[in-house]
């Protein structure tokens, strides 16, 4: 539970902008009890770049999830270094929403997120690299698809690399073919690899829908 | 014949449980995330539901927690399937109403078993 400390004892009275537009105000009205005057200070915090950290800080406590929406739309908004930063250590969170948001809000920082993909794909928690992979998926970089090849080439987790497939048989180019052929043999008592591999290239062949 | 909705953002997983389970002659509609899911849920008719965990839109633990507030559709089984093999990740999946909890991969042979037995195919 949120701990909210109460900075304004009207909850909702239609105006909440007259409050102080400045940055420390925004930040503080980030922890107001009234979720429609953090909602809008999230907004309003997008002028204010340099509050990035203190944005990415306060999204494991928020709970509304108008607020969180509203808090992710900003940081998108500003990006750079200082929003990647603090959205992927969300990526192990145990809140399976607030990972998902921060998922889908990487994918939208595609140049500020390139430098930390190769350390994010060899992190030691394999949950943690399915998160990075799901990343790649809707991520518009060209270096993507080389990504997921290596992936698929050399991660010894199941799961890892059936992520990696799936995305592949969106994003990949024929040059992904020989990692994936190899992938069922190092996997050869389960029979969705077989499978979601074979599926894969019929679709980077255009085989298939 | 019984209707199994999948809802998983994976495209290889859905095509996969639709392979494995129309072989078995059950029915299988599709849903890439959690809103598509739960837009499906309510006009369909279905028998079970054999949701993901990590969906864009709406992540799987939401989606069923809303599922089971739902008057016309809170008494549909569920089975919820992710990458996550943990205590706490199979605690959270029957906290927010799956009626069983595996960790992917699930072999093709135990799923139609537990679909059999969830939509009432078989006697448990």
């Amino acid at each position: 539970m949120a701990l909210i400390r109460k900075t304004h004892t009207t909850p909702s009275d239609g105006n909440n902008r007259r409050l102080p537009r400045d940055r420390q105000g925004l930040l503080r009205q980030l922890e107001d009890e009234a979720a429609d005057i953090r909602r809008w200070a999230a907004l309003d915090l997008a002028a204010f770049p340099d509050a990035a950290e203190e944005i990415c800080a306060r999204l494991e406590q928020e709970t509304q999830t108008s607020v969180r929406e509203a808090m992710f739309t900003t940081l998108i908004e500003i990006g750079g270094n200082a929003v990647v930063n603090g959205l992927i250590p969300l990526l192990r969170s145990e809140d399976a929403a607030l990972r998902n948001s921060a998922v889908e809000a990487l994918q939208q920082l595609p140049d500020a997120v390139s430098p930390y993909m190769a350390t994010m794909l060899e992190d030691p928690d394999p949950d943690y690299r399915i998160f990075a992979v799901n990343v790649l998926a809707n991520l518009r970089h060209p270096q993507t698809p080389a990504w997921l090849v290596q992936v698929v080439a050399h991660d010894r987790d199941f799961n890892v690399c059936a992520s990696a497939v799936d995305v592949l048989a969106e994003v990949g180019t024929p040059e992904a073919i020989p990692a994936l052929n190899a992938l069922p043999e190092r996997f050869s008592d389960e029979p969705f690899m077989q499978f979601c591999v074979q599926a894969a290239i019929r679709r980077i062949q255009g085989h298939d829908g | 014949m019984k209707r199994i909705l999948v809802i998983d953002d994976a495209t290889t997983v859905r095509m996969y449980y639709r392979q494995v389970l129309e072989a078995q002659g059950f029915a299988v509609e599709e849903a890439g995330n959690g809103y598509e899911g739960l837009e499906k849920a309510l006009v369909g008719s279905f028998d079970l539901y054999i949701v993901d965990v990590n969906m864009p839109k709406m992540d799987g633990y939401t989606l069923l927690r809303t599922i089971r507030q739902e008057p016309s559709i809170c008494a549909t089984p569920a089975i919820m399937i992710s990458t996550e093999g943990q205590a706490q990740d199979a605690t959270a999946a029957y906290a927010a109403g799956a009626n069983l909890y595996f960790q992917k991969p699930v072999r093709p042979e135990t799923l139609v078993l537990h679909v059999r037995l969830l939509t009432g195919e078989v006697a448990p």
